[in-house]
């Protein structure tokens, strides 16, 4: 029995002592920047349909949706800065805009079955003076919407969109 | 000086009967507590179920003291690549100076950010020599303030972009689920 307990005490030390108290994640986003050259040259293929979130102005996001350069649609968001304090940390939440960005996805994106490998890219563009904080907010929002994905012969609830931080 | 018998002493020379009786332990429980084993084995086999299932191997990621991480609800979890983080006007990779943004923050343009060029160039290199055949991931996390301009976010993704880190996650705080 007492060699039993100086084992639980012994790992719960060790426990306690590497355990990890903070909870830092990522977001990721990606950057469209050309690859290195290839020997041989890949099979021309279908552009997609593309999903452009401007963040431009205060009052609005501007949600269009292009294919090689041409719209196929445009809808105007209402732009409701949700910001919370926490101590001296701010969060923006949009609801409105993850809801509005779902809606499109289920309507328009092109990548919803599970057996789909490839996801819908949503590209964001915002102005040069707008805070961190905020880009991080409609990022988290353009997560927010969802689909299955095959994963060994399970279907996993992942983000519906990659997204692409656009610099221009 | 006699020898006398190891016991209780204090307040014995008080000639007062209650008080010896209260010195003496009287009618109450005693001072030795028993401890029931499986009560504590229980709560030990507990605590190191709830410790290990919280258990990170990768560790703890250093987060500077001087930035102020937004905060997100769909998160992914933490990877082990290079940590480009902005505090003030400096940048910082892996905590080693790697430029500052002053030069962006006055003119309000798009600029590349030569010494953190370098220095994220000089990194996927030596991954690369140290591991040959295998693909470079291309990842950086930036750890950037959250009143961070976006002009210095765009000039510090685009130079870790053409540095050859295209893949570029942001560090935040994650918060719990609410949808």
């Amino acid at each position: 029995m007492i060699p039993f307990i100086d084992l639980l005490m012994v790992t719960i030390s060790f426990l306690l002592i590497t355990a990890v108290w903070s909870q830092m994640a990522r977001l990721n986003a990606d950057a469209q920047v050309p690859g290195p050259p290839r020997e041989v040259e890949p099979d021309k293929i279908e552009p997609e349909k593309q999903l452009h979130i401007e963040m431009r102005t205060p009052d609005k996001f501007v949600l269009i949706w292009k294919q090689s350069g041409t719209v196929i649609s445009t809808v105007d968001v209402p732009r409701k800065d949700n910001l919370v304090m926490k101590g001296n940390k701010k969060s923006i939440r949009y609801p409105e805009l993850a809801q509005k960005i779902e809606a499109e996805w289920k309507t328009v994106g092109t990548h919803r079955d599970a057996t789909d490998r490839k996801f819908d890219q949503a590209i964001l563009h915002t102005d040069n003076e707008t805070a961190y904080v905020y880009l991080i907010g409609v990022i988290d929002a353009i997560y927010q919407a969802h689909r299955p994905f095959n994963v060994a012969g399970k279907a996993e609830q992942l983000p519906a969109f990659n997204v692409t931080f656009a610099v221009n | 000086m006699t020898i006398h018998e190891p016991g209780r002493r204090l307040m014995h020379g008080v000639p007062l009967k209650f008080v010896q009786k209260r010195v003496s332990g009287g009618n109450h429980r005693s001072v030795v507590a028993g401890l029931s084993l499986t009560s504590m084995i229980d709560f030990l086999v507990v605590t190191v179920v709830f410790l290990l299932m919280t258990f990170s191997a990768s560790g703890e990621t250093p987060v500077n003291k001087n930035v102020r991480l937004p905060s997100a609800e769909n998160a992914l979890d933490m990877i082990d690549a290079p940590i480009v983080a902005i505090t003030g006007s400096s940048v910082l990779v892996n905590g080693n100076p790697a430029g500052n943004t002053r030069a962006i923050e006055d003119s309000k343009r798009l600029q590349r950010i030569d010494e953190l060029f370098n220095i994220l160039k000089g990194q996927r290199e030596l991954w690369k020599q140290t591991r040959p055949g295998k693909e470079f991931p291309g990842v950086v996390v930036l750890q950037i303030d959250q009143d961070v301009s976006a002009v210095v976010v765009k000039s510090v993704f685009q130079t870790s972009a053409f540095a050859g880190y295209p893949n570029v996650s942001f560090m935040i705080d994650r918060l719990p689920k609410t949808h």
